[in-house]
């Protein structure tokens, strides 16, 4: 079974452009941030953000450049005390903030490829993508998870 | 003390004193430095004779991580994001201080060429971590620190290209005696060690890539990923090629033909963190007291020389790449700090040339530990200079 058959079709994306207080205006009434896709105009897929991205509004920007960089003392930034300033919400954008380098998968893909992806990456949900890399869908653990059950008529 | 109590001594001191220094605002690296000083066999002699002994293979495996990371830089999308300036100021810093410190130690100090290259070398390296921290500490932001950022990023790889050319000629000088052979045979010897290099990179990345298709869990995903690595290591050593080279090149063909290469560097980042520890312990160990005393002048030489080369390589590269006035004037102080891949290019001349060796890895280990504790102070100075600090 192909990944295109089982995955939710109907996300919420945001825009490189998006401002941090709209990004968690939108997701105010979730239980947990969820991994949230990022697509330009043309519904490509550019980037995700996570809660990971959203912790790292509490750091200093660097470029990704330095993430290889041996005997980096990993920063202790303490959330509580982090001196954010009020217009952050309007300064910070989605594009500051998200994931360039990231697993997507094709929507013809099988589930079982799907599956072995995530707990190669524990990771439990990836974005669906088309030939053209335009954003299709998200596929879930769970999503595959009930469509076993289903197969085997437990539910 | 048995092998294994002593490494588990070198891993919790190592830990307690990394965050001990972190408290005054030193990088970690210089605690693990330190450390090393005073338990090695020059101070307290705590450190076992054979876990002395297994510093080698430590370094090694150590170094060929740190050269696979560097690799990672080369990306297409990388060298189209940090623009000319930083490749410009970046060439020309470590050449600065290459091509200085080889003059100086040569003429000045009256050393043989082939021991005032590799200290020329060493001396292009800087230290990104101590730069990183200090930029975070102070919450700087604009274009000097974002420069600085990519020069520190990208020099350590140009370091390793100059160590690996610089080995080469030093090695054929060294072996073959410098009357008996020409110049060009030279240069085309390291030519062909840094192709052979290249060659030996590319294979062992494009495997890496098609056979990762097996790799089902993370713990498989970071033994394949360490055992390619070892697996280049292995034959660079074996077939007399750099090993900083041939795992840069493994790095950097594997992020330029696998979309998902990322993969790969995030699993090393789960285990590298108690080895780096103990290769700096080591390191700090392999420190000869009794030769320092000696080296005063050729350790102050490097301390001052090294510096005046990035400064004015510093200052060309932004002149000629047309940078703002901040990065023309300031940003060879940034580049002061000098840790990992300085001592690890010494340690190999160390393993390479038994006599002199010594005398190097010594001047490195002692002017690495200068260099962290001047080197933050510079950045900073040199940040406040150009106006970017916010905190």
């Amino acid at each position: 079974m192909q990944v295109k058959e089982v995955m939710s079709k109907d996300v919420i994306t945001v825009k490189c452009s998006t401002r941090l207080e709209e990004l968690l205006k939108k997701f105010n009434k979730f239980h947990i941030f969820p991994l949230v896709p990022v697509i330009e105009e043309d519904g490509r897929l550019v980037g995700i953000v996570s809660f990971r991205n959203l912790i790292s509004v509490f750091q200093p920007p660097y470029p990704e450049i330095l993430k290889t960089i041996p005997f980096l003392d990993e920063g202790e930034e303490d959330i509580f005390k982090a001196g954010l300033t009020q217009d952050l919400g309007n300064l910070v954008v989605v594009d500051d903030i998200m994931e360039t380098k990231f697993i997507s998968i094709q929507e013809g893909d099988s589930l079982e490829e799907a599956y072995k992806l995530m707990k190669l990456h524990l990771k439990e949900e990836f974005p669906v993508v088309d030939r053209d890399n335009k954003l299709v869908g998200m596929i879930g653990i769970f999503d595959i998870i009930q469509e076993i059950f289903h197969q085997k008529g437990v539910i | 003390m048995n092998t294994i109590l002593g490494l588990g001594f070198i891993l919790l001191a190592g830990l307690f004193s990394g965050r001990l220094i972190n408290k005054i605002r030193f990088p970690a690296v210089t605690a693990y430095l330190l450390l090393g000083l005073f338990i090695g066999p020059s101070l307290l002699r705590l450190v076992p004779a054979e876990v002395l002994g297994v510093s080698g293979l430590i370094s090694n495996i150590v170094l060929g991580m740190i050269a696979f990371g560097i690799g990672y830089n080369f990306s297409k999308d990388n060298f189209r994001k940090i623009g000319k300036s930083v490749i410009w100021i970046s060439v020309l810093e470590a050449c600065g201080a290459w091509a200085l410190v080889t003059l100086v130690f040569l003429f000045i100090l009256g050393q043989p060429f082939y021991v005032s290259l590799l200290f020329g070398a060493i001396a292009s390296a800087t230290a990104p971590a101590a730069t990183v921290m200090v930029i975070r500490e102070s919450r700087a932001k604009g274009t000097f620190t974002d420069t600085l950022l990519g020069v520190v990023a990208i020099d350590d790889a140009w370091c390793l290209i100059i160590f690996a050319i610089s080995l080469a000629i030093s090695k054929a000088i060294f072996i073959h005696n410098v009357a008996a052979i020409s110049l060009i045979r030279v240069l085309l010897n390291s030519l062909l060690s840094i192709f052979g290099a290249f060659i030996l990179g590319a294979i062992s990345a494009i495997l890496l890539s098609y056979l990762s298709k097996f790799v089902r869990t993370p713990a498989e995903l970071l033994i394949f990923t360490l055992g390619f690595i070892l697996l280049n290591t292995g034959i660079a050593i074996r077939i007399h090629l750099s090993v900083l080279l041939a795992n840069m090149f493994l790095g950097a063909i594997l992020v330029n033909i696998n979309y998902s290469s990322f993969k790969f560097f995030d699993s090393l980042k789960t285990i590298d963190s108690p080895l780096f520890l103990l290769f700096f312990v080591l390191a700090g160990a392999s420190l000869e007291i009794q030769i320092l005393s000696k080296l005063g002048m050729i350790g102050l030489a490097y301390l001052i020389v090294r510096i005046t080369g990035k400064l004015i390589g510093a200052h060309l590269g932004a002149r000629i790449s047309n940078a703002v006035d901040s990065v023309r004037k300031y940003l060879g102080l940034g580049l002061v700090p000098q840790a990992g891949v300085a001592l690890g290019c010494a340690l190999i001349a160390k393993s390479d040339f038994p006599g002199v060796g010594n005398m190097i890895l010594t001047t490195i280990v002692a002017t690495t530990i200068v260099y962290e504790v001047i080197g933050p102070v510079c950045t900073k100075l040199a940040l406040k200079k150009a106006g970017e600090i916010t905190a």
